[in-house]
């Protein structure tokens, strides 16, 4: 009898019945492998790792659980059904039966993932928990080119972009955005909503590159998936501030390929209409005198018939203003900070620069913003603009009241929540260097310099009792608002100052008990020394006062011996991974005195 | 409809069987006139029936669907089929055959009106009944069955065999002997019918052919039908009875009905129609196009938990650093030489981003490998197995046990008080006279010394020629007797320390009378000599092989010396008082490397590489084997409570062995990198010591509690430095002060240290 016994009819138990391997799942399920890679991303079933392998080590291990899950999805009965359907177009195709082809062709069953959605994610708290990968994707396909030889449809890359626009709008319009990072693969955005940190990359806006090795049907399957995901949680948010999704968009921007801006707008509509209802007529009465510029246009008066006749239009400062006495009561601290940030800039773009990235960061933090191009809300010959954003050699025309920047500086700026020199970023030098907000640089163990002058920059900027330079009129025009900032700033500086001091007293005294104790360990061996060696004439072959670093490491050395193996295997990789990271640090450290020794033998 | 068939077996033997058919074939012959006749009518009824039921069918189903006729139609058939099939199935399927090639050669020979002369008497013979005649072909056939049965298999499998197969009995079938070459040819030659001869190998044997046989085969071979008598063209017999048809068919009319449009499906239109015009059914309707989004998650209050498993949710990606900046600082893009250096590394460790610097962001190209990542993103979340893993996030530590505090654990040696210096050699072996007063050297430069502990004077030196490998002075404080190892003698010194009279005493013990001749029946052939050593004024103990170390009995008359290379002789035990020196009783298993006397008990422990054996010396039998599960035992030290153990070893390990436990040691603490010298244990003070080769002494707390329950506690205290290390040697004794919680150091740089508390 083999060692491994077991009767015909007993039941399996254990890791063997809890997990069987994929082409066990495959047979079980009777559907074929891609459908069955097609369920699992859709349903979100992942591969587990059995504690003990019962069909070895090659296998792909699912719980058993997961496949029952599948078998009862009603997706699979649909998926079975779909099959079937296209078994009747193609016998009637094949028949020359065109009238039926064509009249099955039109009612092609579909099928919808949102059960499976709400299914996956219950609260939407969850949603935005795994919403990185899926506005990652979201982003990378709108991107994409739509190659028919893969089989990216031209609608899925155009709905992508919808969807991603749909997004930033929102981001951008609730001033949720954190962090911005441009990296070589494209830019990072970090948005938070509902405290959940969400991260997104974006490809650079360029001609992408489509690589043979890759297989699109299952990139395709998630996007799917991702898509619908999005479009729901879009739906939800918008919901939530109160304005209707899908949003319709003036199709005149929408053609200029300025959909960012074009959702923005929808969205002062929308608050508009929203604070009219609510509130009072007066102010929208206002809003519209004020909005009535030279931008006011045939289209843009049918789309605000669309939305519930109301005839107001421009996105203009006091609608940004309506809006926030509105909401900076519901706001936290942070997103008030974000959302002052560009309060009293105005920007314009030039040509080069990438449009739509800045479209949505400006806005984000406050700022208001222009580009060179049809549909743009104001000219380059706008006197109030304060910043024109360039990335240019050098620039021709110049006007005097406007600094010349490249685009970093806006990030930059983002990350560090203040108003950077823009002396550093001026057009034709190199910009000092990008670093990413994503970093925790005193975990890291190294600090770049550039961090530390941001740092200093911003100490600078927390202490500064007078409003920014650059803060325009309307400020000075209100001395109440102007008192209240000064207030605010005063107590805030106090407040540094005080806990300020309190650290340096706290320092001092670590400092000196750190002092104490080594005096006292110093004191104590000398006198144990002085106490038991009575008769003086030790023949002091070694240091009359032994190594502070060795008695610590002999300390140590007695420690580990008297440790079971276990810790002690723990504790030596953690020391591993302490020296790798320091060995990181060391490296930068080496190369950055190496390029300072390079520079100074250079002058 | 006649189809023939054929059993498996008989299939099979259907090429082999050829030759016997045809001639059944041809003694059968054309069947009794009656048989045939009677067939032929049968077949003709049955044959009429089939054709013409359905005609008749037709006619009774005339208001019917033609298609209701044409089941009943088949209906019929089948109940045909089934009949005729039911006649042959009484028979067997050869049979059959053999029935239509007979129906068919008595046509033939009705046709052609031949005969054969030669089968004349067999056609009288079996003129009685077809049946008979069937029956009896099948019981002819039997007995030409086939000697073997092994079936259709390729008969090489049996060409190794000695038989070719088995009979119907099961039994073998042995081969049969094989002729000559040249006989078998020259008898063949002699032979005139030998051109008939094949030889059968399934069944092992040579047949001859008959003259029918070849006809039949000569026949075949030019591609006529193998019998003679049959014709291929026989003239063709209609069947069907034309009795009062002009065709096969009814020639009915065809009824009105199949000129009128139908009533029912007129009404099924009208019904359509209706519900065409009622909206019922509608054209070019695209399906309804439903919102692609709503409010899903309306209030998450109410929402219900995740079903089914624990959702893991997948890693997020990692977050970028500094360096994937499109212009990050330069420290972080690695030079020329690293990135030629990437090259050399093996693909896995290779960086996967190189950091790369553009001086503005229009210069920054798209990035190549987006899909990729955002691909191998996706295979990672829908095939990497997810498991929850715990990651400790702890403080290094935290990790370390809680010890007691040393100050509370004092008095224990710190520091070097005193050094005592005066030997050219490695010290090798140090020990502490009883009293304290005095300690006692050996070095390799062949000298043993005494010194003052207090003092570190040296009052006595012997110079004894060879490297001395180990000295014990005698623990007895009234006996100043000092044991030293050199080479293969054991010297017993008279130290001179004591007073007068326990100095006479000694002079009497120390003293040999005879030159002892060793006395074969009494000591079991052990060439030891107690020799007067007058020079040194002592005894000296002549061993045939090189003596490692020599222990002292608490009570100070035996001692015992270890010969590690004399096999079973390899520890003796001698007797002081009766100058006798005697095996023990015990087989050693292995090379012993370390011995000891209990401190209270008759017991002896005996260290061998990897074990140490316990030994009862009264009852003489092993009272405990213990096993180290180091690699190299290289000393012991018995803690004078008696019940637990130091073992210290080559590879660096010190093991605490508490007897009455386990048999496995207590704690094995990994201090030193180097090998231990020597473990010791102090008499009086809950400390133990190692020394190494790395330099160093370590000192233990070693508490035992006289609580059984109370597991022993052991904490490190200090590790003592200031030897030197000489050719690899580092510390090579360590021996405590009998009283005070001192520890003596002896070095291989020849300086023997005191450490004090």
């Amino acid at each position: 009898m083999p060692k491994h016994y077991r009767p015909a009819g007993k039941k399996k138990e254990g890791n063997a019945a809890r997990y069987i391997t994929r082409s066990q799942a495959v047979k079980y399920l009777q559907v074929s492998l891609s459908l069955f890679r097609k369920l699992c991303i859709l349903k979100g079933i992942f591969p587990r790792e059995p504690k003990k392998k019962v069909k070895g080590n090659h296998h792909t291990y699912y719980h058993t659980k997961d496949i029952l899950f599948l078998k009862h999805e009603p997706l699979l009965e649909k998926f079975r059904e779909m099959r079937a359907y296209e078994k009747k177009i193609k016998k009637a195709v094949s028949k020359k039966n065109r009238d039926l082809a064509e009249r099955l062709l039109t009612r092609k069953p579909s099928y919808t993932l949102d059960m499976l959605i709400r299914e996956r994610y219950p609260k939407f708290i969850d949603a935005l928990r795994d919403l990185d990968d899926c506005l990652s994707m979201v982003h990378l396909f709108a991107a994409l080119p739509a190659v028919e030889r893969e089989k990216i449809p031209v609608n899925r890359v155009h709905n992508c972009r919808r969807l991603g626009h749909e997004w930033q709008a929102y981001i951008a319009r609730t001033h949720k955005l954190r962090k911005t990072f441009i990296s070589v693969k494209g830019i990072y955005y970090q948005a938070e909503i509902d405290g959940q940190k969400i991260t997104w990359l974006t490809p650079h806006a360029l001609q992408q590159v489509l690589p043979d090795d890759v297989d699109y049907n299952i990139m395709l399957t998630f996007l799917e998936f991702y898509e619908t995901l999005q479009a729901f949680v879009n739906f939800k948010l918008y919901h939530s501030i109160n304005v209707k999704y899908p949003p319709i968009l003036d199709p005149r921007l929408e053609a200029l390929a300025a959909d960012l801006y074009a959702l923005s707008r929808y969205f002062d509509n929308r608050a508009s209409t929203a604070e009219s209802s609510t509130t009072s007529f007066s102010e929208t009465d206002v809003s519209k005198d004020q909005g009535e510029g030279p931008n006011y246009d045939e289209s843009e008066l049918r789309l605000a018939q669309l939305q519930q006749q109301i005839p107001s239009n421009e996105p203009g400062a006091l609608m940004h203003l309506v809006q926030n006495a509105t909401e900076t009561d519901e706001d936290d601290s942070e997103t008030r900070e974000c959302k002052t940030l560009f309060k009293d800039v105005k920007f314009f773009l030039s040509r080069e620069v990438p449009r739509e990235s800045l479209l949505f960061v400006i806005p984000a933090f406050g700022g208001s913003v222009s580009w060179d191009g049809e549909g743009a809300p104001f000219k380059e010959t706008d006197q109030n603009i304060t910043h024109q954003i360039v990335d240019r050699p050098t620039q021709g025309h110049k006007f005097l009241s406007r600094e010349y920047v490249q685009p970093q500086w806006i990030y930059d700026c983002v990350n560090a929540r203040i108003l950077l020199p823009v002396e550093e970023y001026i057009v034709g030098r190199i910009p000092p260097p990008h670093l990413s907000p994503f970093v925790d640089n005193e975990a890291e163990g190294y600090v770049p310099e550039y961090a530390e002058t941001i740092k200093r920059l911003q100490a600078a900027a927390r202490n500064e009792v007078l409003p920014m330079p650059g803060v325009g009129k309307e400020d000075l025009d209100d001395p109440q608002n102007l008192l209240v900032e000064g207030v605010l700033d005063r107590a805030e500086a106090i407040e540094a100052a005080t806990k300020k001091r309190k650290m340096s007293v706290l320092q001092k005294q670590y400092h000196d008990e750190l002092k104490k104790e080594l005096r006292s360990t110093q004191i104590s061996t000398a006198s144990d020394g002085n106490k038991e060696s009575v008769p003086e004439h030790v023949d002091a072959g070694e240091d009359s006062l032994p190594d502070l670093s060795q008695i610590s490491k002999d300390a140590d050395s007695m420690s580990k011996i008297v440790m079971p193996r276990k810790k002690q295997k723990l504790l030596k990789a953690m020391e591993i991974g302490k020296e790798r990271k320091q060995a990181s640090v060391d490296r930068l450290k080496e190369r950055k005195r190496k390029i300072e020794e390079g520079k100074k033998s250079g002058k | 409809m006649k189809v023939p068939r054929r059993s498996a077996r008989q299939k099979n033997l259907q090429k082999d069987a050829e030759k016997e058919e045809a001639i059944n074939l041809l003694e059968q012959k054309e069947n009794t006139e009656e048989a045939v006749e009677r067939s032929k009518d049968e077949e003709a009824v049955e044959e009429e029936n089939f054709v013409e039921s359905p005609v008749v069918s037709d006619d009774d189903d005339d208001e019917d669907f033609s298609d209701d006729g044409s089941l009943g139609e088949s209906g019929s058939e089948d109940s045909h089929l089934s009949g005729e099939e039911d006649v042959f199935l009484s028979s067997d399927g050869e049979d059959s055959f053999d029935a239509k090639s007979d129906d068919v050669s008595g046509n033939g020979a009705s046709g052609s009106g031949r005969d054969d002369t030669e089968h004349g008497k067999d056609d009288d013979a079996e003129s009685d009944d077809s049946r008979t005649v069937v029956e009896e072909s099948d019981s002819s056939e039997d007995e030409v069955d086939p000697r073997n049965t092994v079936g259709d298999v390729p008969l090489k499998w049996y060409k190794e065999e000695e038989h070719i197969g088995y009979d119907l009995a099961g039994k073998k079938i042995k081969k049969k002997e094989r002729q000559d070459k040249l006989d078998s040819f020259l008898a063949s030659v002699d032979d005139s019918k030998n051109w008939r001869k094949i030889y059968d190998e399934y069944n092992d044997e040579e047949v001859e052919l008959t003259k029918e046989e070849v006809k039949v085969i000569k026949r075949l071979l030019k591609g006529k039908a193998p019998h003679a008598d049959f014709d291929p063209y026989a003239p063709y017999v209609d069947w069907f009875s034309w009795d009062d048809s002009k065709h096969p068919l009814s020639s009915a009319p065809e009824p009105k009905r199949r000129f009128i449009p139908s009533k029912w499906e007129s009404k099924k239109v009208v019904q359509y129609v209706r519900a065409i015009r009622k909206g019922l059914i509608k054209f070019d309707e695209k399906p309804k196009e439903e919102p692609s989004a709503y409010l899903l998650w309306g209030d998450d209050s109410s929402a219900i938990d995740r079903q089914g498993l624990a959702y893991i949710p997948a890693p997020k990606p990692k977050l970028p650093g500094h360096e994937e900046s499109y212009n990050p600082s330069l420290e972080y893009i690695p030079t020329q030489e690293e990135i030629n250096s990437y090259q050399l590394m093996f693909e896995e460790d290779r960086p996967k981003f190189i950091p790369k610097r553009f001086t503005s962001l229009r210069n920054v190209p798209a990035y190549e490998k987006a899909v990729n990542e955002n691909f191998g993103r996706c295979l990672d979340l829908y095939l990497c197995p997810r498991a929850r893993k715990k990651r400790i996030n702890i403080d290094p530590e935290s990790l370390k046990p809680k010890l007691p505090s040393r100050k509370d654990l004092r008095p224990y040696p710190t520091s070097c008080y005193l050094e005592y210096k005066g030997h050219k050699g490695p010290v090798v072996s140090i020990s502490t006279e009883s009293t304290g007063q005095w300690i006692a050297s050996g070095s390799s430069d062949g000298t043993v010394r005494i010194w003052e502990v207090e003092t570190g004077r040296c009052i006595r030196i012997w110079d004894l020629g060879e490297s001395v490998s180990h000295v014990s002075w005698n623990p007895l404080p009234e006996r100043p007797i000092l044991a030293a190892c050199i080479g293969e003698d054991v010297y017993l010194l008279n130290t001179g320390l004591g007073n007068a009279e326990e100095q006479k005493s000694l002079d009497e013990l120390l003293r040999v009378e005879t030159p002892s001749t060793p006395d074969d029946s009494d000591n079991d052939k052990i060439a030891v000599n107690w020799v007067q050593d007058d020079k040194n004024g002592g005894i000296r103990l002549k061993h045939f092989k090189t003596v490692s170390s020599v222990e002292w009995h608490r009570k100070g008359d035996y001692f015992s010396t270890l010969m590690p290379s004399a096999q079973s002789k390899a520890v003796l035990i001698h007797m002081l008082s009766k100058k006798q020196t005697q095996r023990i009783p015990f087989k050693l298993h292995g090379l012993p490397v370390s011995t000891a006397f209990h401190p209270s008990r008759s017991a002896f422990f005996i260290s061998t590489k990897k074990n140490i054996r316990v030994y009862d010396l009264l009852k003489q039998k092993l009272i405990k084997k213990l096993e180290t599960g180091v690699r190299e035992v290289s000393s012991i030290a018995v803690h004078p409570g008696g019940d637990n153990l130091i073992v210290g070893s080559k590879d660096g390990k010190l093991c605490w062995f508490d007897m009455d436990l386990s048999s496995q040691p207590y704690r094995v603490l990994n201090c030193h990198p180097k090998d231990i010298n020597r473990v010791a244990f102090h008499r009086s003070y809950p400390l133990f010591a190692s020394s190494s080769d790395d330099c160093t002494a370590y000192v233990f707390h070693g508490m035992v509690y006289s609580d059984l329950n109370q597991n022993p506690l052991i904490v490190p205290l200090e590790i003592l430095r200031g030897h030197a290390s000489e050719n690899g040697r580092g510390v090579m004794d360590c021996k405590f002060h009998p009283r005070q919680p001192w520890l003596f150091t002896a070095g291989a740089d020849s300086v023997i240290k005191l450490y004090c508390h």
